[in-house]
């Protein structure tokens, strides 16, 4: 990270030395220009979206881009309509226990992976690994219809073993190439002193990966949070569905209150914005080691 | 703990007697396969067994009732006359390639921008243009169908306010726009999170090419061309590859945007597995095999683009 930061800082003085020297200064302000008009385009949409559920619902069609007067009556609308408190609950839960789940998987064979010595690691490995990518659009049928046959589709234990599946072998390959960056010493060592196995994961490994679980925390969380195919395909009491096909059902329904509907999708989306700005260093470097490393 | 008692006990380690060494690496045994056991199992149940089953299914004929029937390569030859399975092909395909090719120019050509701009500035545009990329596909796939609403919409107001009445447009309902509508969206959700892989792989160019590059006296497009793209190869075989998987395996914008409509137009192969298997219309009969089918082309589609990877990569370290 601090050599990355040091050629961070390198590389745009020494484009600024250039910039200088062939007296192009006009150039510079032009590509700021461009940037700026590019990031507002891109947030555009979401200001309209804020904006919209923030309106009176009489003023939403033919008014003004910026409204004459604020209400958050359809917020209020949309909580207590669609029992928004019940499927952002039911999001929640099952996002955290994916985490959960996907942290306690990911770390204890991305450490057995990185550090321990036992026959056909590497074809396991390999096996994960060669997987890591399949779509969950290929896997929907074949894994609806073993949802069935266990007795879990339409339940949400059901959802969160579909989750747990597919999430922790990427998860995995993240906290391997952690645990790689760690010395051997450390667990040889540990092992002398007469620490058991887990023990040495538990105690002196684990608090030591910090960074990387942090990355796969934010990951999964953004991830499963977003979800959307599987939480349509596997749950079909009301009750049960987490947030995004519960958005998604709104359209029909508020086709024409679009206050309603935008003070839903802005409530949804709160989480994970939250997320982003605490953790947003964490989250940029995880994104970018994952693909990098990939 | 320190690094002199590490290295004693190290010492210690070597001077332990064979049967206690072996002891000790049965432990390691034990351990190695508690750990990795829990997730392997997961992974067989609910990852590859699905993946064989999925081939299976692709080859018989399903209604979920009763017992497959065997049907051979019926379902992969059925594909040829069925006129939705070949828009959902050729949109797919299309989809696939152009949004890697917007998805990868376009946040290259920004994160180059960012890095020659002042530092602040860099900081805001990256949060900015990242933002998209967090929300969900339903929330953004609902967000741009009410702005490109035809007639209550904000795109067509604006195209009205600004005297281009004239280029206002069903978006969503007219089956020559209906694609290149969705893929803006899709663009406009993946620019931020491809462009900051973009700008960690030009922090880590090293600065002295640049130097040496100037001192050669090379253009600002010259270093660019010849130092920035090169040093990137390797990264962009990443960007592409995620790009192109993400297009086969498309299916949620345009699901939650048009369901696949109007009249099958912007039908993917993610699109019409789903409608096949689990019906958009009440009352019809759950085709899982013929959906089978189309999953299995996806897994190979997505194989092709890990190809893709690998082949670029290869390329690049040479």
């Amino acid at each position: 990270m601090t050599a990355l930061a040091t050629r961070a800082e390198q590389t745009p003085r020494l484009r600024a030395r250039t910039a200088r020297r062939r007296r192009f200064p006009v150039g510079r302000s032009f590509v700021a220009f461009v940037l700026l008009a590019i990031s507002a385009f891109t947030i555009f949409p979401l200001i309209w979206l804020v904006l919209t559920s923030i309106r009176p619902a009489n003023t939403v069609f033919g008014g003004s881009f910026w409204p004459t007067s604020v209400t958050f009556d359809a917020y209020v609308r949309a909580w207590n309509s669609t029992d928004f408190g019940l499927h952002f609950a039911n999001s929640l839960w099952i996002t955290l226990a994916t985490v959960l789940g996907v942290v306690i998987f990911a770390s204890l064979s991305g450490y057995a992976f990185a550090k321990l010595r036992f026959p056909f690691k590497n074809v396991i490995y390999v096996l994960l690994l060669a997987t890591l990518m399949m779509p969950s659009t290929s896997l929907i049928i074949p894994l609806y219809l073993q949802l069935k046959s266990f007795g879990l589709l339409n339940t949400q234990v059901g959802l969160l073993v579909l989750y747990v599946s597919s999430s922790a072998p990427f998860s995995m390959f993240l906290m391997r190439a952690f645990f790689e960056t760690l010395p051997d010493e450390l667990i040889q060592a540990a092992r002398i002193d007469g620490s058991g196995e887990f023990q040495i994961f538990w105690r002196i490994v684990l608090p030591l990966a910090r960074p990387g679980l942090a990355t796969v925390i934010i990951f999964q969380f953004l991830q499963t949070w977003n979800e959307f195919i599987y939480a349509n395909t596997v749950l079909q009491n009301t009750d049960e569905l987490p947030l995004q096909p519960v958005l998604f059902g709104l359209v029909g329904q508020y086709q024409t209150d679009w206050p309603t509907l935008c003070a839903g999708l802005t409530m949804s989306i709160v989480p994970v914005i939250l997320v982003y700005v605490w953790m947003q260093r964490q989250f940029v470097a995880g994104m970018t080691l994952g693909a990098v490393k990939n | 703990m320190s690094t002199s008692s590490t290295l004693r006990a190290g010492v210690r380690l070597r001077s332990r007697s064979g049967a206690s060494l072996w002891k000790l690496q049965r432990s390691e045994r034990v351990a190695g396969y508690g750990f990795v056991v829990p997730i392997t199992v997961l992974f067989v149940l609910f990852v590859g067994w699905p993946i064989v089953f999925a081939v299976y299914l692709s080859f018989t004929r399903w209604s979920g009732f009763g017992s497959p029937t065997v049907i051979g390569v019926d379902n992969y030859t059925r594909m040829f006359s069925d006129p939705v399975a070949a828009t959902a092909f050729w949109n797919t395909i299309v989809f696939a390639l152009v949004t890697t090719l917007l998805q990868t120019v376009i946040p290259l050509i920004i994160a180059v921008l960012l890095s020659n701009v002042w530092r602040g500035l860099s900081v805001v545009v990256r949060t900015l243009l990242f933002i998209p990329g967090i929300i969900s596909f339903v929330v953004s796939g609902v967000l741009w169908k009410l702005i490109y609403d035809p007639n209550l919409g904000t795109l067509n107001n604006l195209l009205k306010s600004i005297g281009l009445g004239a280029w206002q447009q069903h978006w969503l309902s007219d089956p020559a726009l209906v694609m290149p509508s969705i893929l803006v969206v899709s663009l406009w959700g993946a620019v931020g999170m491809n462009m900051l892989i973009f700008f960690a792989g030009i922090q880590g160019v090293d600065p002295t090419y640049y130097e040496a590059a100037e001192v050669d006296g090379a253009s600002r497009w010259q270093q660019f061309w010849y130092v920035t793209v090169p040093s990137l190869r390797v990264v962009t075989a990443i960007v592409i590859s995620l790009n192109l998987m993400n297009g086969f395996k498309v299916f949620d914008l345009i699901y939650v945007m048009t369901a696949g409509g109007p009249n099958h137009a912007s039908e993917v192969f993610g699109t019409y597995l789903y409608s096949l298997a689990f019906g958009s219309t009440a009352g019809s009969i759950p085709q899982l095999g013929y959906g089978s089918a189309f999953s299995v082309i996806v897994m190979l589609l997505c194989g092709v683009a890990v190809l893709v990877q690998i082949v670029l990569s290869r390329r690049a370290s040479r």
